[in-house]
């Protein structure tokens, strides 16, 4: 037979163990009070027995034997015992038998046991508690008293401790019982719910009832990442689209040119032609899955390895130069500020390829005739490297949505590997604990902001002109 | 842009040259031994017979025990050694072959994009690494790189035709025309008058001249070499920078090959 399951449980185990320590605590306390009442009865008992006792002695001698008879008349319980002996032990009156053998005369009140006979005839050991003083004219007299009241009460005590504490214990039984039972229904709809999840219902949500149970609480907290990772997914179902549609297209475009040219092509020649469009078919869709190789992989590396002192102006310097002739051929003006040396930690690769890349962006998207500035900067706790330009800008609509993981704008989808560019960007930029903001209007601005940090130093006074950093509250953090 | 222009036709039809096999059929010298180490049989096979079409002798081994084997008893003059290979990783077939004093030289071929700190390593010891997908004339252009790898010169003046490099003084003279270069059009001159009359291609530049490890979406290398050869091929001079459609470029010292 299989014990029910709710007895396995934590929460009714923990209600046991506090029922079996309540019920110690409570017989303690019971033990403890009837040992009290016990001690404080038989107190009082023992001197009024003295008092009797000095009273019947006080009694001329020959009243003392009427006294006593008159003392025991008046207990109609048959609790008192009295007895007067002579020297040689003999009884001369009372309802004692003879002198308890135990009893020490002239003492304080003691319990001896005496036999005690019945009005039936019948006699029965008892212990009763008595005192015994010998007499002026040598005789001995003995007051006692049953103390029944103790066992009276113990009885009363162990009655109540019965009455209250068995149905205590069980009740403590069955609210264990109900609170684990309680617990573990709640648990199975949890357990529940979340195999609908893992089975694929990104939707479905825990259970919860109020903010302060901690259980509930717990499935608040929970709800709350699920609702994040739904999101991601979501986001990365869309990428995952918008991939498969990017690589289609070339490989579409290719497929299509080589059908055509295996049953149209009736010369070498043609036979090339169509073979060198494939190609470049073929390398667009290669170009994408680089490209988002790359950006996976800078996004999951965490290796701070390849980190180290990177010279912030001298790669910037370094970056315009090897701009400086693609924007002279668009007649851009190429602007380079950065007369500082500010050096922080960081991968000088990753770090130039971002910047390759803005700068790229900003020729790329100013009309000729422009300018591109590009300026390093000490900002309040951070050292700023700004690339400007004079172009289109991004509207604040646009801007939005770059913020968004894996975004690619329908405008710039179409420009090879600038989509991807800015994603780049963020992603070396994120690996660094840097902050990339784009700001909205004409003529787009974009900072990376290197928070300064106890690994980095700066070799050079501050700016003679320091140029105060405001963060517009339209600005949007593309990072952390 | 990456231009993976492959297939003979293509290549020849832009009249591919500076192969060195085609050098070392004409010299007579015996012909360029190259050792293939790659698990796929079909990729094996296409490189095979690209590069035997260039005129090299490839033996090709399709795991890394066998290929450490072929290494030691044929002593091939380069090696091409994927990465991931069955029994034996490639980078180790190369520690083993760099233990034993083997100094040939390896284009080491790779589908992961990644390079790590080992490939770094194998970089400084001027072999080569390709990621796959690859164009074949980017192959042979870096076979051929490493089979020519120029020889610790001492010499403080380059010459190639008649262009004269000096690296001490900084400056460049092509007859008596001195020609004024920006530091960067002067390392990328240097660069390839050390590997005149061969295919240089856009990534093999980007890599050693500009140090960039990826490719930037604005053909930068076009650029600088439009400025470059603006200078060097001034007018009434015959043309020595060559480009190579959809390829690289060549300088090309004006010796008949």
């Amino acid at each position: 037979m299989r014990a029910p399951q709710f007895i396995y449980t934590t929460t009714f185990r923990w209600a046991l163990t506090v029922t079996a320590v309540l019920a110690m605590f409570v017989a303690v306390l019971f033990g403890f009070i009837y040992w009290k009442t016990e001690e404080y009865l038989i107190a009082r008992s023992d001197s009024v027995l003295a008092g009797t006792l000095n009273i019947i002695a006080a009694t001329p001698e020959e009243r003392r034997l009427i006294a006593i008879n008159q003392h025991l008349k008046e207990d109609s319980r048959s609790l008192q015992h009295a007895g007067l002996f002579d020297p040689e032990g003999r009884r001369i009156g009372g309802n004692l038998e003879q002198m308890p053998p135990e009893l020490k005369l002239n003492d304080t009140v003691q319990s001896v046991p005496i036999v005690k006979m019945l009005p039936d005839g019948g006699q029965t050991n008892c212990v009763i508690r008595a005192i015994a003083r010998r007499m002026p004219n040598g005789n001995v007299l003995v007051i006692g008293r049953e103390v029944d009241e103790a066992n009276k009460i113990s009885h009363v005590v162990g009655l109540a401790v019965t009455l209250g504490l068995v149905p205590a214990f069980f009740l403590c039984l069955i609210a264990g019982a109900w609170l684990s039972v309680r617990a573990q229904k709640r648990i199975e709809e949890i357990n529940q719910r979340v195999q609908r999840i893992i089975a694929g219902d990104l939707s479905e949500r825990l259970p919860y009832r109020s903010v302060d149970e901690p259980l509930s609480k717990l499935a608040i907290i929970v709800n709350g990442m699920l609702d994040k990772m739904e999101t991601m997914i979501h986001a990365l179902a869309g990428v995952g689209n918008d991939i498969a549609h990017d690589v289609r297209t070339p490989l579409t475009r290719a497929r299509l040119t080589l059908e055509r040219g295996r049953t149209n092509a009736t010369t070498l020649e043609q036979l090339q032609a169509v073979a060198d469009k494939s190609i470049v078919g073929i390398d667009q869709a290669l170009t994408i899955v680089t490209a988002l190789l790359r950006l996976a992989e800078i996004e999951n590396s965490r290796r701070s390895a390849g980190f180290g002192e990177v010279a912030l102006d001298e790669m910037l310097d370094e970056v315009c130069d090897i701009y400086e002739p693609i924007a002279e051929n668009k007649n851009i003006v190429l602007h380079v500020e950065a007369t500082h040396r500010i050096t922080v930690r960081g991968d000088r690769d990753l770090l130039i390829e971002a910047v390759a890349n803005l700068v790229d962006n900003a020729i790329k998207f100013t009309p000729e005739g422009g300018k591109v500035s590009v300026e390093l900067l000490r900002g309040e706790g951070a050292v700023i490297m700004r690339v400007t330009d004079t172009g289109g800008g991004i509207s604040a609509q646009e801007r939005d949505a770059v913020q968004r993981r894996f975004y690619r704008s329908d405008k710039i989808r179409n420009t090879p590997g600038v989509g991807l560019g800015l994603n780049l960007v963020t992603a070396i930029v994120k690996l660094h604990g840097f902050r990339l903001t784009i700001f909205s209007g004409p003529g787009c601005r974009v900072e990376i902001a290197c928070p300064d940090a106890p690994g980095w130093t700066q070799a050079a006074p501050a700016s003679p002109r320091p140029e105060k950093l405001t963060h517009p509250s339209d600005a949007v953090v593309a990072s952390s | 842009m990456m231009a993976f222009v492959s297939g003979k036709h293509t290549a020849s039809a832009v009249g591919r040259p500076g192969i060195v096999s085609k050098l070392a059929v004409v010299e007579g010298r015996p012909m360029t031994k190259l050792l293939l180490i790659e698990d796929d049989s079909e990729t094996a096979e296409e490189i095979t017979a690209e590069l035997a079409d260039c005129g090299f002798e490839v033996v090709w081994a399709a795991n890394g025990i066998e290929g450490l084997d072929r290494a030691r008893s044929l002593r091939p003059d380069a090696m091409i050694v994927d990465r991931l290979l069955p029994g034996m990783d490639g980078l180790t077939v190369i520690e083993a072959l760099r233990k034993d004093q083997v100094r040939t030289p390896v284009l080491v071929l790779s589908a992961l994009g990644a390079v790590d700190d080992r490939v770094r390593g194998l970089r400084m010891g001027g072999d080569d690494y390709l990621t796959k997908p690859f164009a074949f004339v980017e192959l042979i252009a870096r076979i051929e790189a490493l089979l020519r790898r120029p020889a610790e010169s001492r010499e403080r003046i380059l010459r190639a035709g008649p262009l004269e490099l000096d690296l001490i003084e900084r400056t460049v003279k092509r007859g008596e025309r001195v020609i004024d270069l920006l530091p960067r059009e002067f390392r990328l001159l240097e660069y390839m008058m050390q590997r005149c009359d061969q295919l240089l291609t856009r990534a093999m530049l980007l890599e050693e001249v500009w140090n960039y490890k990826f490719v930037p979406a604005t053909n930068l290398v076009d650029v600088h070499m439009g400025r470059l050869r603006h200078k060097v091929d001034g007018p009434g001079d015959t043309p020595m920078i060559h480009s190579v459609r959809g390829t690289g470029f060549i300088l090309r010292t004006g010796q008949k090959i």
